[in-house]
């Protein structure tokens, strides 16, 4: 089943992680409305700099397009798609996730205690309309975008207001944007890392219409009955397309040309506490059978340094084994190595526990536990719960014993249904566990856990060796929420006809 | 409140179905209990405590007495109750994804079923027909279908440990006990309160216990 | 006949209300409050019948008109005559039932033996409604011939007057009589707290603290400490 994706419709971050091609550094910006004629000229004048999904060539050939120094996407919450006066009709077709807004869904998400709203930073405090990303390949690129983006606010004439509020490295709570960059190692070199030293962004979805596909799909697709990967439907993460039930995703609000080729968009602040995961990580590997990297490998399911996938290196031995052949791998073997994998040689967890972080948020064909045929296809149940991950870090870790300094990652998940893709992973697979016969053991790194009733996760073994699983208990709250909300992509068509004032559905 | 018993989800489906098809149904469900590769995709799932289907012919509903008028029916009727563990969206997707087929077999005979994919009719078509419940009551609000399955096993084990084992000297009891932790290590999660699995059951919820804390006996 | 699945029984009962009011409410919408305003989990009246595993309640008021669209898989032949009779097309149309009654419906799932069911529902069930104490009969009081109940025998004879049969008891737990799951659900809590706070302690150390926890948790003691029917906190 092939197709062709209108990729000059689309917005360019539906489709690339930005930050897989050299775009370093970020600047997200909120906006408020307060004049529906006025705000939808700016939407207009944005939209001449929106960034597509078009093809980058690799060169200065006159054929396509040449990669950009700075990109610019936008995006709108429900409160910021009324006061734009879309009609009535098209407004209530939208659904009721998107609808609420995240911080009203916290309770769904666990967001409670440390990560309730009331304590996320400021600007959150208000009601926030539109969403601007800059990314751009230098930090200099972003600010003459922001400058530029700066005069058509002004030129609004009071139409629209950047808001500010943001927490900052000095302890400011009023900045007027927030950045995001990738991590440098010592040497000034960019990395994929986050704050706890995780190498990130391995393993993004897989889905038709993408260019490539067989180059990228192993690992990162669904999988088939036969154990080969196929591309997920277009459907799961853009609007308008086929999904993986045979039908248009029905969160699509009329009209058509309102809905297609967009999607929805969840943005969440989400600090570290990087002083409790070094001290957590050290005492615990005091009492773990295998080094501290094997222990923060195991909470995750991939290894620190490179990303490796445990199931794969399970042990400190292993690991070497599967170093030593990544070396010599070449770049399309690399990339196999980080991403061709299942669970079907694991299922009971001995080398990257049930309880992994990315066996929780993607379980790829385990959850038919080694029964064969007993479900329709092995991802049966995981096939509708991807999601799309963008995003960097932001912040630096000025003393890693802290948990005070302003330092996490700006994480955004696209999907067609956030109720049944992001906020499902996030409160059955991550804040909750029966689905992996776990009860209510929560996952390791972004678990809401609870200081006054802390919980636990077993680190499971090899059945049969006479050896106990490994107990990691008391586990503190690693991550807290600090702000966010779920937005609406539209495709180029449809901001154009948002900033015309056109949507019509009649 | 009144679907959810703590980890559990009550659901009940009433639906019509030809007269004559009464005796196709109770066939298939006859072989589909004698075959048990038939029901390998739900026991699989795991989500289920218990469930049944019931099947009332068109003259089968309870005439207790002269005074009642008799029932004069068109159609019989299929009923379907389930207790299951998650919210309705994710146990109706599981059914559409893992076993569409089997799901068909139970419902294929039913008037106007619209086949299990794509999801949104069958969505439609179970909402449809589906009577809330006015009270429903689990033994074990806090433990999933998983956790009676699993705490089965766990009694038994430490049952066999206990008379094998407690006695022996404490280094022969040690690789005992080992052994048994890796024999119970998929046993091990904890049980509490369920996530919220709708915000409007809830808020039912809430109020209930708030109600509750100011009551007097 | 009830059906089981080895030692686990599907009851499903379905009891018809008396038509008719008591001054502007219904049999049915009395009954129908009466099972709402049911305290709920351990407070709940099915949490003293014995081996309920899980139990509910609900007025079946009227059968559904199927106005939805479907594809049906049976071939009819009205879908040939429709072409030629609009009589045929519409005569193809679901046809509207309605019940002559409203139905009290009840659904249990429990451990053994029928009668004794029956017999632990008369005798135990029991609850709390606004400050006045309640037994079964309060939520069958409106149902037709419900007058004739006067004893234990004759409740266990109108419910199976009242029986229908499943086609199809699909267990997807166990068959064990509910106080062993209560205690096997209450050893497993117990264990997993148990297994962590010893772990990396010496041999010695495990041994006498696992004495302990066994003299504590009596496993093999179905009335020993255990957690109670409903039991809704940890």
């Amino acid at each position: 089943m092939t197709k062709n994706l209108d990729l000059t419709d689309i917005q360019g971050n539906i489709v690339k992680a930005y930050g897989a091609y050299n775009f370093h550094k970020a600047r997200y910006l909120f906006m408020r409305i307060d004049n529906g004629d006025k705000g939808r000229k700016f939407v207009g004048t944005i939209t001449t700099k929106v960034t597509t999904a078009v093809h980058w060539t690799k060169d200065d050939a006159s054929t396509g397009v040449a990669k950009p120094l700075v990109t610019t996407n936008i995006a709108f919450t429900y409160s910021g798609l009324k006061a734009l006066e879309l009609p009535r009709a098209s407004l209530k077709g939208f659904p009721e996730d998107f609808v609420m807004g995240m911080r009203e869904r916290k309770d769904i998400l666990g967001d409670d205690g440390p990560s309730d709203p009331k304590h996320w930073d400021k600007i959150w405090q208000e009601t926030v309309h539109i969403w601007i990303s800059i990314n751009g390949q230098t930090i200099d690129a972003v600010n003459e975008r922001y400058e530029w983006i700066l005069k058509q606010i002004e030129a609004s004439d009071g139409g629209v207001k950047l808001l500010t509020g943001h927490r900052g490295e000095n302890g400011e709570d009023d900045l007027p944007y927030q950045d995001a960059s990738v991590l440098y190692d010592a040497s000034g070199n960019p990395t994929a890392k986050e704050h706890f030293g995780y190498t990130d962004g391995i393993g993004d979805p897989v889905f038709e219409g993408q260019t490539n596909i067989p180059d990228r799909v192993l690992g990162r697709g669904k999988l088939t009955r036969e154990g080969g990967w196929e591309p997920l439907a277009t459907g799961e993460f853009i609007l308008g397309h086929v999904d993986e039930a045979m039908e248009y995703p029905r969160t699509a609000p009329a009209p058509d040309l309102l809905s297609n080729n967009g999607t929805y968009m969840v943005y969440r602040k989400l600090h570290e506490n990087v002083g409790s995961f070094n001290r957590f990580l050290d005492e615990q590997s005091k009492i773990f059978p295998g080094s501290k990297e094997m222990l923060a490998a195991k909470f995750s399911g991939r290894w620190r340094d490179n990303g490796a996938p445990i199931v794969n290196a399970p042990d400190d031995e292993s690991k070497k084994v599967w170093d030593e052949k990544f070396a010599e791998a070449d770049f399309a073997a690399k990339k196999r190595m980080l991403t061709d994998f299942t669970y079907n040689q694991d299922i009971g967890g001995a080398k990257c526990p049930l309880s992994a972080h990315i066996r929780r948020i993607n379980p790829r064909g385990s959850l038919e536990y080694g029964v064969k045929d007993a479900f329709d296809t092995p991802g049966a149940l995981v096939n509708r719960r991807r999601i799309l991950r963008r995003g960097l870090p932001y912040g630096k870790v000025t003393d890693p014993i802290r948990d005070d300094g302003n330092h996490g990652i700006i994480f955004m998940a696209l999907n067609v249904d956030i109720n049944r893709q992001f906020e499902f992973v996030q409160q059955q697979w991550i804040n909750y566990a029966n689905d992996f016969k776990e009860g209510n053991d929560k996952e390791v790194l972004l678990g809401n856990h609870d200081a006054k009733n802390p919980g636990k996760v077993v680190l499971q073994v090899e059945k049969g060796s006479g050896k106990p699983p490994h107990f990691v208990c008391n586990i503190p709250r690693l991550v807290e929420t600090r702000g966010g909300d779920y937005f609406f992509i539209p495709s180029i068509t449809a901001l154009k006809m948002i900033a015309g004032g056109i949507i019509d559905p009649t | 409140m009144s679907n959810i018993a703590g980890k559990a989800y009550a659901m009940n489906v009433v639906t019509p179905i030809r007269w004559y098809m009464v005796w196709i149904n109770r066939l298939i469900f006859k072989i589909a209990l004698s075959r048990p590769s038939t029901l390998k995709g739900l026991i699989t799932l795991s989500l289920i405590h218990y469930a049944r289907w019931v099947i009332i012919p068109k003259d089968g509903f309870p005439h207790l007495h002269p005074s009642q008028p008799k029932e004069n029916l068109h159609y019989s009727y299929m009923l379907f109750f389930s207790n299951f563990n998650g919210s309705w969206d994710q146990y109706v997707d599981s059914f559409t994804f893992a076993i569409p087929s089997g799901l068909d077999l139970f419902w294929k005979w039913n008037i106007r079923y619209p086949k299990s994919v794509p999801l949104t009719p069958f969505h439609d078509y179970i909402k449809y027909n589906q009577i809330d419940t006015a009270h429903y009551y689990s033994a074990y609000p806090m433990a999933a279908s998983n956790d009676v399955k699993s705490a089965k096993i766990v009694k038994k084990a430490l049952i066999d440990f206990k008379s094998a084992s407690i006695e022996k000297n404490p280094d022969e009891f040690l690789i005992d006990y080992n052994n048994l932790l890796n024999e119970l290590q998929l046993e091990f999660g904890e049980m509490r309160p369920t996530p919220i699995v709708s915000l409007s059951a809830d808020a039912v919820k809430q109020r209930y216990l708030q109600s509750q804390s100011h009551h007097y006996i | 006949m009830a059906t089981k699945s080895g030692n686990a029984t599907a009851l499903t009962v379905l009891s018809p209300i008396k038509n008719g009011t008591m001054g502007e409410i219904s049999y049915a919408d009395i009954t129908r409050e009466r099972c709402l305003r049911l305290p709920i989990h351990e407070n709940s009246p099915l949490a003293k019948v014995p081996n309920t595993y899980l139990a509910r309640l609900f007025i079946l008021d009227d059968v559904f008109y199927e106005s939805l669209p479907g594809s049906d898989s049976v071939f009819n032949f009205s879908d040939i005559f429709s072409f030629f009779s609009d009589q045929a097309r519409r005569d193809a149309l679901p046809k509207i039932d309605h019940l002559k009654s409203k139905y009290l419906v009840f659904s249990s799932n429990f451990h053994g033996d029928l009668n004794e069911y029956l017999a632990g529902m008369w005798e135990n069930w029991t609850y709390n409604d606004q400050g006045i104490q309640h037994d079964v009969r309060y939520i069958w009081e409106h149902c037709v011939a419900f007058d004739e109940v006067t004893d234990c025998n004759s409740f266990i004879s109108y419910i199976k007057r009242c029986q229908l049969d499943a086609s199809l008891f699909f267990n997807g737990s166990t068959d064990d009589s509910l106080q062993e799951q209560l205690k096997a659900l209450y050893l497993k809590q117990e264990f997993t707290k148990f297994v962590t706070t010893h772990q990396g302690k010496s041999a010695i150390e495990i041994q006498q603290a696992f004495k302990r926890f066994i003299e504590r948790v009596q496993p093999e003691n179905l009335s020993g400490p255990s957690w109670i029917p409903g039991q809704s906190n940890p």
